[in-house]
């Protein structure tokens, strides 16, 4: 469903933070991109939902070349984005920040009201918490919130950066509970992750980046076996 | 003095200070949502007066004034929304990546282009559209038709803008966009859309200050400088960033620049606005309403 190929992306002139990355996405599935700092993993959620344009490469999703979409057409699209640390609005309540949320479906207002309903179901919290203001939510919640607000419009392809930086193992243990129900959903989720037990837990498919490349990729059980290794050797540096 | 001529004085100041909070509102508007200051403000407040100008004693005649402010309004927001587009959107190249400096120089640039643009046309010369609007008496004091209206106007642009920000989609999308931009581009929001209009929409705020002030002050290529001044002492006064602090700040300063002129002597008009300032800083330096500490 989705394919990066050979993307070469950097902020700054003449420094590439992703140096010919390439790899897939299947549908249905939970993809987990680990490997340590600086190998590039947010940058490649960055490049696939447009807030950094490739230097070179394609990034194609369900067939069609997007990397010269603006993020915006992406989330009509289906790719859904929940960025490292926070992604809502500090003086909006909860419902509010749904709404936002679900900006692209405005103008179907019974569907609006459906799918808030909806994520309202998944997260029973949120829903006691509606006029609440962000500003006073807890780290936890306001994850839950950062969450629940790109599923009012359900993605087919969400993609999740460090979802559980920062909070407490129980409650990061509640985030994961939530991504692995992505499949009851039928979606595929790209999540990125210094957490790496967890997220090849949840995996289906793990990628290990390191330098700007994709040193392995494949089912968890081909990559889990070697995966202590591989870590190391990133570490290290030595694998590149 | 008289209790009448004092309030009469208070209400003038009043007047005045609406229009101040069109300038201030306008400014900080465009702060929030794209966190850059527009010195240009002044700029098209002053282009606000020459369309108001032409509209009422050439275009329309006086006779139909009550279009010349919707009209300035769409014009110097139209013409917002193309230097924004063609010469503050580069700044916003390459995603979230930007350069503060760059908003800047641009408009300082424009305040300059404007001016000598105004000079070319319409020559170094004062203008002032005829009074429209008959006297108004309110009470036992009588008000002048002009600045009556001006306030009206002012008051009900206020509470439009108000009502668009705290009601609409539209606004939903602004105030995301002021508190996260991040956040809102992952909901889908076209960021360089809601720059846009925002940038136009406050620059129409200034364009209709310069509209309704144009039969009370008169309109000449540098009458943009002073207002912008203005503006940015309202800002300080009221807080950075804080719709609520311009409104105050915009009326506290037409209200002491009147009284002052009256109570100690109006040659220093203009330094009243200045003192309050300073005492605010003094005394609470992040404004009225600031913001403490920047969030996001």
């Amino acid at each position: 469903m989705l394919w990066v190929d050979g993307v070469v992306a950097g902020y700054h002139e003449g420094i590439d933070v992703l140096r010919g990355v390439t790899l897939r996405v299947e549908a249905r599935r939970v993809t987990a991109v680990i490997g340590p700092n600086g190998a590039g993993k947010s940058t490649l959620l960055r490049v696939v939902f447009g807030l950094l344009a490739p230097r070179r490469g394609r990034v194609v999703f369900d067939g069609h070349d997007i990397q010269e979409l603006p993020p915006d057409t992406r989330k009509r699209r289906g790719i859904g984005y929940v960025p490292q640390g926070t992604s809502t609005f500090p003086q909006m309540t909860v419902e509010e920040t749904l709404r936002v949320g679900g900006w692209t479906i405005r103008h179907d207002r019974a569907r609006l009201r459906d799918r808030i309903a909806h994520v309202y179901d998944l997260f029973p919290v949120l829903a006691q918490l509606r006029r609440v203001r962000a500003g006073v939510l807890s780290g936890g919640q306001l994850r839950m919130l950062a969450i629940a607000k790109e599923l009012v419009v359900m993605p087919s392809l969400p993609l999740v950066d460090e979802p559980t930086a920062g909070l407490a193992p129980r409650i990061a243990d509640d985030v994961y509970r939530l991504l692995e129900r992505a499949r009851e959903l039928g979606i595929a989720v790209m999540l990125v992750d210094q957490n790496i037990a967890e997220a090849v837990a949840l995996a289906d498919h793990v990628c290990v980046m390191a330098l700007g490349r994709v040193q392995r990729a494949g089912p968890r059980e081909s990559v889990a076996a070697d995966l202590r290794i591989l870590v190391q050797e990133a570490l290290i540096g030595t694998g590149g | 003095m008289d209790a009448t001529l004092l309030t009469q004085y208070a209400l003038a100041g009043l007047v005045i200070g609406a229009i101040y909070c069109l300038m201030a509102v306008g400014i900080t508007f465009i702060y929030s949502v794209m966190r850059m200051i527009n010195w240009a403000m002044g700029e098209f407040y002053m282009i606000g007066g020459y369309v108001q100008y032409l509209l009422i004693a050439d275009w329309l005649g006086p006779d139909r004034w009550y279009l010349a402010l919707p009209l300035a309004i769409a014009g110097v927001g139209a013409l917002g929304m193309v230097v924004q587009r063609v010469l503050l959107r580069p700044m916003f190249a390459g995603g979230i990546e930007r350069l503060d400096e760059y908003a800047t120089i641009v408009t300082i640039s424009l305040t300059v282009l404007f001016r000598n643009l105004a000079v070319v046309i319409f020559g170094p010369y004062q203008f002032s559209p005829r009074d429209y609007a008959p006297p108004v008496q309110l009470g036992p004091l009588p008000v002048n038709g002009s600045r009556f209206v001006a306030f009206l106007g002012a008051a009900a642009l206020l509470g439009l803008f108000a009502w668009v920000v705290r009601r609409t989609w539209f606004g939903l999308a602004i105030r995301s966009v002021a508190q996260n931009r991040v956040g809102a581009l992952c909901a889908g929001i076209d960021l360089s859309r809601i720059d846009m209009l925002a940038f136009g929409i406050g620059v129409a705020l200034a364009g209709a200050a310069g509209a309704l002030l144009a039969p009370v002050f008169l309109v000449y290529p540098q009458s943009g400088a002073l207002s912008t001044v203005k503006g940015f002492e309202i800002i300080v006064i009221g807080g950075l960033g804080s719709l609520g602090g311009s409104i105050v700040g915009g009326l506290l300063l037409g209200l002491v620049e009147s009284l002052g002129s009256v109570l100690i002597s109006p040659a220093f008009r203009d330094v009243y606005g200045f003192g309050l300032l300073v005492l605010i800083l003094a005394l609470r330096p992040t404004g009225l309403w600031g913001e403490r500490a920047r969030e996001a």
